[in-house]
């Protein structure tokens, strides 16, 4: 007979202080070994069930909760989270916010050391752990200095020192581009192949392919149905559609698209003249050594440019996704293009206008992937005033009315919502007249309703005049808005063509 | 070369140098102490390879000393004397204290000072506590970078002129992320096993080695000088 490693057996659970249940009436058991994804929208209680397992429902996030929950043989309820350390590990959806030291070494013995392992076990675990997940060249550093994959894999490796028999992971690739999606991919197989119990709730779909053995689907805090793993991959692209799943495949023009394999080279001209041009857009991080003038950086810098546009039109009213591994200056360039780098030489000519250095952040603004930084005051309706020049309240309101916010014009917009927070920090864009908004990953962490409202809010800035960059990772946000892909590549602009002919050109 | 000194030597100098920055200098001999106290955290960053900060320290520092012999005296009057006076006699007075204080964060890991705490039984809390603060210090930088570029990007980094605005624009949406943050770190260092029961071990092996007796008896000895030049004789 099989041996149960999870039982959840009739759990309901609202949070202190929350309008409803997170979770009604759930029930789910999970047999040792078996690999479980979580699927189904924000809100729906994916990350709930993820807290009832690893005892932070009820032990850290406070509630209402009837029914048990069964770890192992061990009832949740009346367990000490650190108890659970060594069985149960978990990986959190933020890179940036779930390491406690600030060396990787420190890291990955963190935990061992919590739960009073001997010096020379923990040295031996995480030689071990190191190898078994290739990190050997990660070893050592500070974590301030790594990417956000690669954060992500010590986090991974961190859990895994305490060598835990269940693991779950929090919409783990949430913040990962291309090329770590597929060295999690790896970690999970890994984890798969000891044996391990291995729960997953995640958004992004296709790169769970071939792993999971069952899928849970699930809606305002209920399981409505589940799957075998083989079962659920050969769903259509309709019927994950009407469940606002992301699709579970990716198409092929995509796959190489992001893998960077092909199409490089393929160049169209924007038809028209109309468009915002880019002129000289030469940056880098590292300055040649200078006594009292900076000299200006210029394409005779070559290869030592982490950014070199000589010239380049973006087409006026369209939405251009923006494209390439990370590293490779997709930042860099929207950096560059909103004014943020000084240094940066470039020129933006918009309806026979130039502004430079310090002038294109008048015409250009950045929503950031982390929203939060960007808003200052304490209500929306005074986050839009402040970027204007000349405060006026009706076209305010106007703006705010465009965007679905005017309901919320009083509101702290600390209390909304992740997409409503995003729509106030372009309604500061629009209020600020930015021709050119740029997008940096405005979709990572989102389901596929709200990636929808994304795709939809960028077509109606788009047709309203604006000409927007959203560099992306997503092939689905690709698919539901862009008009034109533009790919960077070793700070250049590799290619650049049009949605409709991505195949062609593949 | 590169001298690893224990972290309790390390908090031991801290305490010793808060302590004498506290005590105003009075004799040139006092002087001489404070002066050649104030060289041991230049010279152990000279050591650990942080060239530019000990550099940076040292000339400020003889800058100061430098101004407050030479130049000025309690005589001196006018508004750029008096500015002077103020700002030269806070660094000769608090520059020590600082550097030592940069010295002991820049080089000092997070496992090594958990374990040094532990070794003196200090109760878990204060150590876990620190720890964090010590954790959380790069996280604000990163923080307050994101925000300063959201700043220019709406051009209100001056505040619109309005100083208090100035500041409300940059610590409302510091301390919101920062909160977040620690709230996230503290929820997944808890299913890591933090806060248990059981003794928590440590993978660094700490020593006290000739060098730190050497420095600890040398910290003594001009705390000691201090004491009883100031206060006894």
């Amino acid at each position: 007979m099989m041996q149960t490693a999870v039982e959840i057996k009739n759990v309901t659970y609202r949070y202190k202080g929350a309008g409803a249940e997170s979770l009604d009436n759930i029930s789910l058991t999970v047999n040792a070994g078996e690999a479980l994804l979580l699927c189904g929208a924000s809100g729906s209680g994916k990350t709930s069930v993820i807290r009832l397992i690893n005892g932070l429902i009820p032990h850290y996030y406070h509630g209402d909760m009837t029914g048990n929950v069964t770890v192992k043989g061990r009832d949740i309820a009346n367990t000490e989270l650190y108890e659970l350390a060594g069985i149960v590990g978990t990986v959190f959806q933020n890179p940036r916010s779930q390491f406690f030291s600030v060396d990787t070494d420190g890291e990955i013995a963190f935990g061992p050391e919590n739960i009073g392992l001997d010096p020379k076990e923990i040295r031996a675990r995480t030689e071990m752990t190191a190898k078994q997940m290739h990190l050997e060249k990660l070893l050592g550093r500070s974590l301030f200095e790594l990417s956000g994959g690669e954060k992500q894999r010590i986090a991974c490796a961190s859990v895994a020192a305490l060598l835990p028999e269940i693991i779950l992971l929090d919409e783990p690739s949430s913040n990962l581009d291309w090329e770590t999606i597929g060295q999690l991919r790896e970690i999970i197989g890994e984890w798969k192949r000891q044996g391990k119990t291995i729960i997953i709730s995640e958004h992004r779909l296709w790169y769970l392919k071939g792993l999971m053995d069952r899928v849970v689907y699930m809606d305002g805090g209920k399981i409505i149905c589940e799957w075998p793993g083989a079962e659920f991959e050969n769903l259509s692209e309709d019927e994950t559609k009407a469940m606002k799943l992301r699709p579970t495949v990716v198409k092929k023009e995509y796959t190489q698209m992001f893998e960077d394999k092909t199409g490089s080279g393929a160049f169209i001209q924007t038809e028209t003249s109309d468009g915002i041009l880019l002129k000289d857009f030469y940056f880098s991080y590292h300055h040649r050594p200078y006594v009292i003038r900076k000299k200006p950086f210029s394409s005779a810098d070559g290869e030592a440019l982490n950014l070199c546009i000589p010239k380049f039109l973006l087409p006026k009213g369209k939405i251009i996704g923006v494209v390439g591994r990370n590293g490779t200056g997709k930042s860099t360039f929207l950096r560059c293009l909103c004014g943020l780098e000084k240094d940066c030489t470039g020129v933006i000519v918009s309806d026979g206008k130039e502004y430079r250095k310090k002038h294109r952040i008048g015409i250009s603004y950045m929503v950031m992937q982390d929203v939060n930084h960007q808003l200052f005051t304490d209500s929306v309706e005074a986050e839009v005033m402040l970027s204007m020049k000349e405060k006026d309240e009706e076209k305010c309101h106007a703006i705010l009315d465009d965007l679905g916010l005017l309901a919320y014009k009083d509101t702290h917009p600390m209390a909304l919502s992740g997409g409503q927070k995003q729509r106030v920090a372009i309604a500061s864009a629009v209020a600020a007249g930015a021709k050119l908004l740029l997008f940096d990953e405005p979709t990572s962490g989102l389901d596929y309703a709200h990636m929808v409202t994304v795709g939809e809010l960028l077509k109606q800035l788009a047709n309203s005049g604006s000409t927007v960059l959203v560099s992306t990772h997503d092939p689905e946000l690709i698919e539901l808005s862009c008009d034109y892909i533009l790919r960077i590549k070793g700070g250049k602009v590799d290619s650049f063509w049009k949605t409709e002919k991505t195949a062609k050109f593949i | 070369m590169s001298l690893k000194l224990d972290p309790r030597t390390k908090l031991f100098m801290i305490f010793v140098v808060s302590a004498v920055v506290m005590m105003s200098a009075t004799t040139p001999f006092l002087w001489a102490v404070r002066i050649a106290m104030t060289m041991a955290p230049i010279t152990l960053l000279i050591l650990e390879k942080h060239y530019a900060s000990a550099f940076r320290f040292l000339i400020l520092y003889i800058i100061a000393l430098l101004l407050t012999f030479r130049f000025l005296s309690e005589q001196s009057k006018g508004f750029l004397m008096a500015f002077l006076v103020g700002y030269c006699s806070i660094i000769v007075q608090f520059m020590p204290a600082m550097i030592t204080a940069w010295y002991v964060v820049r080089t000092t890991k997070i496992g090594e000072f958990v374990s040094a705490m532990q070794k003196m039984h200090v109760p878990d809390g204060i150590t876990i506590s620190l720890a964090v603060v010590m954790r959380f210090f790069p996280t604000i930088k990163e923080e307050y970078a994101s925000i300063r570029d959201a700043m220019k990007m709406r051009g209100i980094m001056l505040g619109g002129g309005n100083a208090v605005r100035m500041i409300e624009y940059r610590m409302i949406p510091l301390l919101f992320s920062c909160v977040n943050i620690g709230d996230e770190l503290s929820a997944a260092a808890i299913t890591r096993g933090l806060g248990g029961k059981v003794k928590r071990t440590s993978v660094e092996t700490l020593k006290m080695g000739p060098a730190d007796y050497l420095l600890v008896a040398l910290f003594i000895a001009a705390f000691g000088v201090f004491v009883v030049f100031k206060y006894l004789k």
